[in-house]
Formats: structure tokens, sequence, C-alpha cells
């Protein structure tokens, strides 16, 4: 099985906790045998490369250097990610992989995937605008908002951090329950919780 | 037989949404092209009352979501936008029985769709830059300016070939974003003279008199009231035309420097023989063209210059300012009048040397209508198109994409 991580934070770009657990878990996923990518933005660290952890990071940078808000950042941001994840598509002969989206940023390349390619995948919420911004409703905390709300509503199965955070999607977003896994990082059964999710979101398709 | 060549067409605006002149393009263009054996499929903004899919002349319209939470501002909302329509773009083009061979944008309004979707089928992308940020501004002064600038820069990078519809255009293209020549090609715009056919031998006395008296000759400006249209520099020439003629400048069109046209021609005291009409339908514009005696186009920045073409298209002289894609349009003393461009004494001159002179103006009138129909006729645009399309499948079935 393949699958591609997306993630707007990645070591040596750390923002917050993001990043070293998004690099935890590929580890993990390596030594389980999981063909292993990760999808990352990074301004001057760009292309493919194996990793010491053995999953291999591809580092996109942002096509406009311009932007009026980190939305317009994110949205031009996003076709590179798509393209980066096309070309590993072709490269694996369009064998089945599946997408692993941390947080909003890259939601509307894994949709696009979804809709064009029947690539499936798994939205792993991090944190939501909500809690960002309480409060906030300006146009962009709405569009932000939309974007997370597509990214429920389109993703095969969720994984929540924690019961929290599993009863505020429900309660934001009215996300069914049965979608939605909780799935707490550093516990014993992170890897192996993870892995079930992974392959119940790949419905049996392609495991090799 | 050989398969059918499909392509998918991007554009924020298509008939019945009409903002500027990309809506009429892509129209005619995509109609041309299915009657030349090309499969279109257009992917546009929704607009109330237009069906989400619909098939108009063989061409496959689907109208999608165009993001109609408010927004921050224009540039976020095209973003967001594109976010949509690629999402649907994607599932329109993964249902189809046939795979899509081309995908063509029209200007950065559609950049991240084109883009994406290139990538993700790995098909080649076709751009049209029917204008730039940096000629509409005059240069570029604002962080916003600058990201769409770069958007476009990005959009023609990404781009197998740019087509632009004037040979000022391909160097203003090629200029901008140095881009090399062999990625260039220029197709004109087109017009449909047909429009027009059916007015032919109508009587459009009353019509006329709803604008002019009957010995007052009209001159009409079809356009924005904006700066870049150069419509204060007709203003300015008016008072030198009435002085030697007995003239009616008919203004048709809106924008923000109405209030301070209607106060220049105010204090001339020329209220009498100005008149702003505003937004026309289009079946009064058709008309009004019909019946200018002359219709003058006094552009400061022109990528192409529709308005004149049209005007030819409906027999009526031009005059228009020597710039841009006017430039290629006419010719001087054969299929119109050029101008100095922003300047009110040259323009009046052109206007004057019109009106005034009856067998000149026929002359003008019948050159004009035949090089339309040798240069600006959509079918054959649409064949050159089709040409385009093919030349690159063939380079692409050369790469390792194929």
């Amino acid at each position: 099985m393949r699958v591609v991580i997306f993630t707007w934070e990645y070591p040596p770009r750390i923002i917050g906790k993001l990043a070293e657990n998004v690099s935890t878990l590929a580890t993990h996923l390596v030594k389980n045998s999981l063909e292993t990518y990760v999808i990352t933005y990074h301004d001057s660290m760009t292309g493919t490369a194996e990793e010491p952890n053995g999953a291999r990071v591809v580092r996109v940078n942002n096509p406009v250097r311009t932007h009026i808000s980190v939305l317009t950042w994110d949205l031009t941001l996003n076709e590179e990610v798509e393209r980066a994840a096309a070309n590993i598509y072709y490269q694996a002969a369009k064998r089945f992989i599946l997408v692993d989206v941390h947080d909003w940023h890259f939601i509307p390349a894994a949709v696009t995937l979804k809709n064009a390619l029947g690539v499936p995948f798994v939205y792993s919420v991090d944190s939501l605008e909500d809690h960002r911004s309480p409060g906030a409703n300006l146009p962009f905390n709405m569009a932000i908002r939309g974007i997370e709300w597509l990214g429920f509503y389109e993703a095969k199965k969720v994984i929540a951090k924690s019961e929290w955070m599993h009863s505020e999607i429900i309660r934001i977003y009215k996300v069914p329950e049965e979608k939605i896994t909780v799935v707490t990082p550093g516990t014993n059964s992170w890897v192996k919780k993870t892995l079930e999710i992974y392959r119940t979101a790949a419905g049996g398709a392609d495991t090799q | 037989m050989k398969r059918q060549l499909n392509v998918m067409m991007f554009s924020w605006e298509f008939p019945p949404r009409v903002i500027g002149g990309i809506s009429p393009h892509v129209f005619f263009l995509s109609k041309n092209l299915a009657k030349n054996g090309v499969k279109v499929h257009v992917v546009t903004c929704d607009f109330p009352g237009a069906p989400e899919h619909e098939t108009i002349d063989g061409v496959e319209v689907y109208r999608v979501d165009s993001y109609k939470n408010p927004s921050p501002d224009f540039a976020t909302w095209v973003y967001l936008m594109n976010l949509n329509m690629q999402k649907e773009a994607a599932a329109i083009a993964a249902k189809l029985s046939d795979k899509i061979d081309v995908f063509h944008a029209h200007d950065w309004l559609v950049a991240n769709a084109g883009i994406g979707l290139k990538h993700v089928f790995r098909k080649p992308l076709l751009v049209t830059m029917h204008s730039t940020e940096i000629g509409r501004r005059d240069g570029i002064h604002t962080t916003t300016e600058h990201m769409i600038h770069e958007t476009e820069a990005w959009l023609t990078y990404e781009a197998w070939r740019v087509v632009c519809c004037s040979d000022y255009m391909v160097q203003h293209v090629k200029w901008a974003f140095g881009l090399p020549n062999d990625k260039l090609t220029m197709i004109p715009n087109g017009v449909n003279p047909q429009v027009y056919d059916g007015l032919e031998k109508q009587d459009l006395k009353a019509f006329r008199a709803k604008f002019a008296m009957p010995q007052e000759k009209i001159v009409l400006y079809v356009g924005r009231l904006v700066y870049e249209k150069g419509i204060h520099i007709l203003i300015n020439a008016i008072p030198k035309v009435v002085q030697k003629t007995d003239a009616k400048f008919v203004i048709v069109g809106s924008g923000y420097m109405q209030e301070q046209l209607n106060a220049i021609v105010k204090s001339m005291g020329l209220e009498h023989k100005v008149l702003f009409t505003g937004f026309e339908e289009e079946e009064n514009l058709l008309k009004l063209q019909k019946i200018a005696d002359v219709s003058v186009v006094p552009s400061l920045f022109e990528p192409f210059g529709i308005v004149a073409l049209e005007a030819m298209a409906a027999k009526s002289p031009v005059v228009v300012s020597d710039t841009g894609g006017l430039s290629e349009i006419v010719d001087h003393d054969l299929t119109g009048v050029k101008v100095y461009p922003n300047n009110a004494d040259s323009l009046a001159w052109g206007i004057l040397k019109i009106l005034t002179d009856g067998t000149y103006r026929n002359h003008l009138r019948e050159n004009a209508y035949r090089k339309i129909l040798e240069k600006y006729d959509w079918d054959k645009i649409a064949q050159q198109t089709r040409q385009m399309y093919e030349a690159i499948l063939g380079e692409y079935s050369k790469s390792f994409w194929a």
C-alpha cells in the first residue's frame, strides 16, 4: 500500500506540533512496510529526497511569490501539491494510492485528486478554524471553514486527535459519527489504529 | 475514422453571463470549433436562471458553483472560484467516455483550474491571454497587482502554447513574461457579421429619431466610460466637430468617469449634442451600430479592439486611435481612419473627414466589410485553432506524458 501524506509543516519547517507528529508517524508507517510519501511546503529545499527515516519527502514551493493573504498563498500552492501527487500516481503506474491530508491547507488538492483520479483520502484533523479564530466571522474565516467542510464531506474517513475534537467536529460540521475515529498521537495504539483506518479507507483496494 | 478531438475550455464568463470580451469570444469560438468537428466542453461560472448543463450547437456547457459566499476581495474570490471550478471540472472530465485531449484556459481568472488539471490528467494546457494586469494598470503598483501579474506569468509558463489575438498582444505578452517566440501564436479575435443581416432591410428611421434629429449625423461610442478607453478624448473633440458640421454624439456604456464627463459636457454648453444612454440591450446596440454615420474607438490601451470590428461588420465607418490591436485592424484610408492616440484635434479631424465626405464614407464601409469576411471570420479562426490543437497534440505524442 502506498500512502501520500499532505502536510504544510514538516521538519525542518516547524510551525507547531504537527511537523513532529507527522514525521514520527511517517517513520512508523515505513517500519510497517508502507510505501510512505510526504508532500510538504518549503521555499528552498525542493525536489524529491529519500529521508533517513525511509519516507520519501517531496517539498514544493509556491509558484506565485507575492500574496495578499494566507488564503491566496494556500490556493496557488495547492496546484504544486497536486502536481507532486500526480507525479507519484503516474510513476507508480497508476497503482493504488491513498492520501492522508493533515489540516485544511491541502484539502483542495486532495479533493481534485479524488474527483479526477479516484484517489481516496483521509482527513486528519489537528485543529479547526473555529478554535483558531474563535468568533471571527469574516469572509476570510468563512472561506477556510468552507474548505474544512469540503474536507469532511469528501473524505472517506476522518481522524480526530481527541474525544473532545471528535465531539467538536460533530457539533460544528454535523459529520456522521461513524466517519470519525479518535486516534491520539504518541499513544500505543497510534500506528495500529492509523493503519486500520487507511485499510478501511482503501476499501480492500490493492494492498500490496 | 479518426477519434474526435476533445477540448475542455475554462472561462469565467459565458453567455448569459457577460462581463467583458471573453464571454462572446468563447461562445463563438466553441460553436465554430463544434462546426469544425471538435468536441468542446466549456466549464464556466453559474448564472441565475441558466442551466447547470446544456448543449448549445454541439458545445457542452457546464456552469459550476462560482463561490457565492462573501469574499475578502475580487482576487481572493477568483482563487476560491477556481477551487470549485477545478473540483467540478475534474469530476466532469473523469466521467466522460472520451478522454479530454487538450485543456484551454482563458486569462488568469481560470489559471489554477487549468494548471491543476493539466498535471492531474497529464494533458497539454493551452492559454489565450486576452489582456494583462501590467497593461490594464499601466504598470504593477500594489501587492494584489503583483500577485495577479505573477499568476499570469505562472500560467504562461505552464502553458504548452500561448495564444494572443493581435500581433501587438504577442509582443506585449512576450515582453511582460519573458516568453520565447516559439511559444506564442497569433490567432485573431472574430466577429459575427450575420447578426446585422436582419437589419439590412429594416426601416430604422423611427429608431433613429429617438437618438438624433434627422439632419444630425450620428457619432457613436460603445465602451466602458473608463480612462484606458479614452472617452475623455472624444468628449474634448466634440466642440471641434460641431463647429464644422451638425452631429449628435451617442455614448453607450457606463463607468466611473460618467459624472466627470457629464460635467465637462455641461461646462461646454453642449448637452443638446451629447446623449449618454448608459448600458443598452443587445438589440438596440446592433441597430445603433447600423445607423451610426461614424463609430469612434479612441482607446489609450487596447489589446484587441473588438468594438471596431463590430462596427465594421455593421458597415459603419470607423475612426480609431493608432494603438495596440486597433493599429492592426484598421488600414488608414482603406478600411477606416487612424488618428493619434490621446489627441483630441487629431480625433476631431478623423471624425470630420468621414462625416463631410459621403463617397469616402462608402469606400471605407465596403473595404472594411470585405476585410471582416476575409480575416475575422469565426469559421476560419476555428479552423486555425483546430490546426493549433492538432500541432500541439503532435508534439505531445512525442513527450513522456503521452
